[in-house]
């Protein structure tokens, strides 16, 4: 590596010419910039060597540098597992790197498989993966080299595996399936009268039922029932709307080159369902997202909308927070939901020891850390965890353990899935609707003018 | 040869009384600026109270408003992350802490991407002001052919905006291998046409006499650059280079198209792409911005005139 | 003392104009007598700049016109030659056109107040009142922070539920504003936090030319009998027209090129109401791969800054 970057200080080269008419009063400010410009070709040297340094881990162990996105609260989880894995493998150092989630870290993740010197392996959620496989940024797993560390179809639901699969290949290996849910404050609820005997909260299912409960918790806290932030942000609002208009019951057909079909009424209703709970008293109508999880965690709010992958942060605040699926409020169970898998970034240069150690150290994440993940919230994909007496004995995962069971998708589509520009334009569609700022249908009218745009523009994955 | 005692074509532009000077005229400078500045004020706003009161006033109120989110920040960076989280008060329920600065220096990136800002800023700088003097040299003393049509060229090229050149940028230096590499960050950076011109302008006003002299005694082209032009010229490249130097730390957008790994991120991109694992911390957020803001507000505080001399020369871009 | 800059100043801003035109001043009569000369280690000492000016000033502009004119993918598919398909896109993509507008609204948001501000800010420094070094720090010093401090330190001020702006608002019994969350607010609030960051910079240069107006002048209208507001306005203003048609093209030329504080700030939010043209760019080449319709758009910006740039070119020839 430093053989290849140094050219690139070349320009530092005219020092010496400079050098040569030694002497002559001159000489002490020539001096200065002289050892300036050699002080800079050494220390662009020096961090060209230090970049190098981080590929190959100074104690000779082979480095496998592994991106995820985990900025909300478990990402911890992943350290824990990573650490657990680096014990088992001892000539391994991973290096792990958080970015920033949302569109920009895919694509952080596409510019660095273009460049050539993307990560060993990435997280990356399922419901992306239309946009990746096809256009050659990641390369398909070995499904014999997977075999050989342990890891086989067989250890996952056929139709999880099913969704990693791109043309016959094994392109993500699952790691999780991550439902958008509902987490409560059972202190509050208790004062607002919603706990059932068995200590958990009584069902919200149906609309009045769900706003009367926001209205009661809003009385107890003094300020809002339920916290849910969706301003800015670029999947919120998308996430409960997805997930309640899988509730109704509708369906809807995305294909590039065609004009999109929604069920316009179906969604309407959703969109002014999603209005009333976000009054201001059940719901505060302008909330961001760390501000809801700031609100349910110092107790301004009773429950909270929200990924389970925020439960760490939860507890930590709420040790005995409850959970359960998002409450049935257009008849039929529905629950958005996505997944986490590791993807292998395409190489320009691939490294055989490195890919080696990569599949091992993703098979220990896999079989041995998943019930550390299932801690944070998660479901494992890794089927064989999810018998263990361990699991079992999670709350309030195993509560809402079957929202796994009625997960709503993104579509399938090249556009789509988590933190991509799809979610962000449906966001913004839905916004100022949702801020009580314009009519639910003009809203659905926005979606569906966006869904067109994109399903007319050219696929360039 | 006595080049250096011939500073005066440049006298007006050149530090005032530099390194020579002693602790005494130091003082003496000092006073003379404050009667300067008191003349000032009576020139300015005569003799009226009002006026002196109501222009008291204004900079105050501006300049609480211009501070206010600096110490805001610096407030919240030394609060616990609970009280940062409930509520925006002045003073935390829990007292002050320096926990935040502890657990982002502790974390190490901060430190990492502060040496590759520093990397990438000095190596810019450098480069720039070399190639540029270089080249200024050239089209003001020299004469090659062809030199009309670069110099055209050059000055057109003031009027291109680097911005827009990021995705053919990004193509090329995934063509040459550059992506996450720091290469790729420093070199297009040093291209700088509208520096090369505001040099020439002051290279032009090295009288030719002085060169004249030193090439009846002999002296090549790289001795007059290095012993003539340069040293007469050490206030205006200074400025230039100050000027480089602060573009190319907070420079953002070309950093940020052409690292993705975040050992070679820089400050700015670095604060802005990676997370840490913990979510939203408001007050680790904070301290990570004021270490990243310190080193340039240190250095301007420490070398304020110089760099305010510095911005007022080149900031007009040669206009 | 700090009058030795104005010169600099001075020298700096007579130059481009002289130096376009065919008739260079006298010092550059020493170049055409040297002419016969032949000194041919201007080769040598071009050298350098123009290799680094081709390889990454106008090498990318030919690629990037190219690229304009083909399908290219950030996943390396396709790079068949597509004529001018991108540019008609362009030209019928409703998202350049808005993104456009808003950055045009961006650019006339912030340079007004941008220039008014950092004269008024000059205006009070320059009447040499006590506290100079603090007034220049206070004023100044946001200009040296990075995009990135300033976007998290405004989206923290910014916080709805417990940002500073929000709770003042609520002190004083003002309702909460969404700041970067309201459509009709979010360009504003960025257009604010910009002023905040730039000013300092055009304050330092208004301050370099007050600096370079000769005391006589001052001393002259005194005799005479001026009163302060009648200085300001018959010497002080006048002086700084030139000055300021500098900094008002200047600030311009950099508000059409707005992308890291919005990108950092809103992200194009909300409902993309805040998006400016280059974040379209970015957006499109590398989150949508398109990097050949992206080519398109930045050339179709390119060509419109290069308009403003010659269009304001014009006159100041004819003033000369």
């Amino acid at each position: 590596m430093t053989a290849r970057r140094r050219p690139g200080y070349a320009p530092a080269g005219p020092v010496p010419p400079g050098r040569g008419p030694g002497g002559g009063p001159g000489m002490s400010r020539r001096g200065f910039l002289q050892a300036a410009l050699v002080g800079a070709g050494a220390v662009a040297i020096g961090g060209a060597l230090a970049g190098c340094a981080t590929g190959a881990d100074g104690s000779g162990r082979t480095t496998v540098r592994i991106w995820d996105l985990f900025s909300g609260a478990d990402g911890a989880n992943m350290q824990t597992m990573q650490a657990a894995a680096m014990k088992a493998n001892p000539d391994v150092s991973i290096q792990s790197v958080t970015l920033a989630w949302g569109s920009a870290y895919y694509t952080k993740l596409a510019m660095a498989s273009s460049g050539g010197r993307p990560p060993e392996a990435a997280v990356m959620h399922m419901s992306r993966l239309a946009g990746y496989a096809p256009g050659g940024l990641l390369e398909p797993y070995d499904l014999d080299k997977l075999a050989e560390v342990g890891i086989r179809k067989e250890n996952f639901a056929p139709a999880v595996w099913e969704r990693a699969t791109y043309q016959g290949e094994l392109y993500a290996l699952p790691l999780d399936t991550h439902p958008f849910i509902s987490f409560y404050n059972p202190k509050i609820a208790k004062q607002a009268g919603l706990l059932g005997s068995d200590g958990k909260l009584v069902s919200l299912d149906g609309v009045d039922t769900f706003l009367d409960a926001g209205r009661e918790m809003a009385k107890v806290t003094g300020k809002t029932g339920m916290a849910f932030g969706y301003l800015l942000d670029t999947a919120q609002a998308w996430r409960l709307f997805w997930g309640l208009y899988g509730q109704t019951g509708a369906g809807y057909e995305l294909v590039p080159g065609k004009a999109a079909q929604l069920d316009e009424k179906a969604a309407t209703e959703v969109i002014e369902l999603m209005q009333s709970i976000l009054d201001g008293k059940v719901v505060p109508a302008n909330q961001d997202y760390a501000g809801a999880i700031a609100s349910f965690t110092t107790g301004r709010s009773g429950l909270i909308l929200s990924g389970e992958w925020e439960l760490p942060a939860f507890k930590a605040a709420i040790p005995d927070v409850g959970g359960m699926p998002l409450p049935t409020l257009l008849g039929t169970p529905a629950n958005y939901a996505d997944s986490h898998s590791f993807v292998l970034p395409k190489q320009a240069h691939p490294d055989p020891a490195r890919r080696d150690a990569t599949y091992r150290v993703l098979a220990n994440l896999l079989s041995q850390g998943s019930l550390t993940w299932a801690s944070a919230g998660h479901i494992p994909a890794y089927q064989p965890v999810l018998s263990k007496p361990e699991y079992q004995k999670l709350t309030p995962q195993r509560d809402y353990a079957h929202a796994g069971e009625i997960v709503v998708l993104d579509p399938a589509v090249w556009f789509a899935g988590a933190g991509s520009d799809f979610q962000a334009r449906m966001c913004d569609a839905m916004s100022a609707s949702l801020q009580g700022k314009a009519k639910a249908k003009s809203a659905v009218d926005g979606m569906l003018r966006e869904m067109d745009r994109l399903l007319k523009t050219p696929n360039p994955a | 040869m006595a080049v250096t005692e011939l500073t005066s074509p440049l006298a007006p532009t050149l530090p005032d009384g530099a390194a020579t000077a002693g602790h005494d005229s130091w003082r003496d400078r000092r006073r003379a600026r404050r009667a300067e500045h008191r003349s000032m004020a009576r020139l300015t706003l005569g003799t009226s109270r009002a006026a002196r009161w109501g222009a008291i006033v204004a900079l105050v109120v501006l300049a609480v408003v211009w501070l206010v989110p600096f110490l805001w920040a610096i407030d919240t960076s030394f609060k616990s992350e609970t009280d940062a989280a409930s509520s925006a008060s002045w003073f935390p329920a829990a007292g002050f802490t320096v926990q935040a600065y502890r657990e982002v220096l502790g974390h190490g990136d901060v430190l990492r991407w502060m040496l590759n800002s520093t990397v990438v800023s000095v190596a810019v700088t450098l480069l720039t002001v070399l190639i540029s003097a270089m080249a200024a040299y050239a089209f003001s003393r020299t004469t090659f052919r062809g030199r009309k049509v670069l110099l055209g060229l050059t000055v057109a090229a003031i009027m291109v905006p680097g911005q827009i050149l990021i995705v053919p940028l990004f193509q090329q230096m995934q063509a040459f291998g550059l992506v996450d590499t720091l290469a790729g960050v420093i070199l297009p950076q040093i291209v700088a046409p509208v520096m090369v011109f505001i040099l020439k302008g002051f290279f032009d006003a090295i009288p030719e006499e002085l060169l004249d002299a030193a090439r009846i005694d002999g002296a090549g082209p790289w001795r007059l650059f290095w012993t003539i032009v340069v040293p007469l010229s050490r206030s205006i490249l200074v400025a230039v280079a100050i000027f480089v130097f602060i573009g190319a730390w907070n420079n953002f957008l070309w950093p940020f198209i052409v690292t993705n790994d975040p050992n070679l991120m820089t400050l700015p991109v670095g604060l802005s792409t990676v997370k840490n694992a913990y979510g939203v911390q408001y007050a680790q957020t904070m301290a990570a911005a004021m270490v990243a803001a310190l080193p340039l507000l240190v250095v301007f505080m420490v070398f304020q005139r110089r760099i305010v001399q510095g911005i007022a020369t080149t900031g007009m871009g040669g206009q | 003392m700090t009058v030795s800059s104005t010169p600099a100043v001075g020298q700096a801003a007579d130059r481009p104009g002289r130096h376009a035109g065919p008739a260079p001043r006298p010092a550059a009569d020493g170049v055409r007598t040297r002419r016969g000369v032949r000194d041919r280690s201007g080769y040598l000492f071009v050298l350098p700049f123009v290799i680094a000016g081709g390889l990454f000033l106008a090498w990318p502009i030919v690629s990037g016109l190219w690229m304009s004119l083909t399908n290219r993918s950030l996943t390396g598919l396709g790079s068949e030659f597509i004529g001018f398909d991108n540019y008609v896109e362009a030209f019928k993509d409703p998202q350049v056109w808005q993104t456009l507008w808003q950055t045009l609204l961006f650019t006339i948001l912030s340079t007004i107040p941008l220039v008014l501000v950092g004269l008024v800010m000059a205006l009070l420094v320059h009447t040499g009142l006590p506290g100079q070094w603090l007034w220049r720090t206070s004023f100044f010093a946001s200009y040296l922070l990075p995009s990135a401090v300033v976007a998290s330190v405004f989206v923290w001020i910014f916080q709805p539920d417990i940002g500073l702006a929000n709770t003042l608002l609520d002190k004083v019994g003002l309702g909460p504003v969404g700041w970067l969350t309201d459509k009709g607010v979010a360009m504003l609030s960025i257009a604010m936090v910009t002023v905040w960051w730039t000013v300092g910079f055009n304050f330092l240069l208004y301050l370099a030319a007050l600096q370079g107006i000769p005391g006589t002048l001052y001393e002259a209208a005194t005799i005479d009998g001026a009163g302060g507001w009648r200085r300001l306005f018959s010497i002080t203003l006048p002086q700084l027209g030139k000055v300021t048609g500098i900094i008002l093209v200047l600030q311009i030329l950099a508000s059409l090129k707005v992308f890291d504080q919005v990108y950092l700030m809103t992200a194009g939010g909300p409902n993309g109401s805040t998006r400016p043209i280059l974040e379209y760019v970015y957006d499109t080449g590398f989150t949508n791969y398109r990097l050949g319709y992206a080519s398109a758009i930045s050339y179709v910006f390119f060509a419109i800054i290069l308009v403003l740039t010659l269009l304001r070119l014009l006159p100041s020839r004819k003033g000369r």
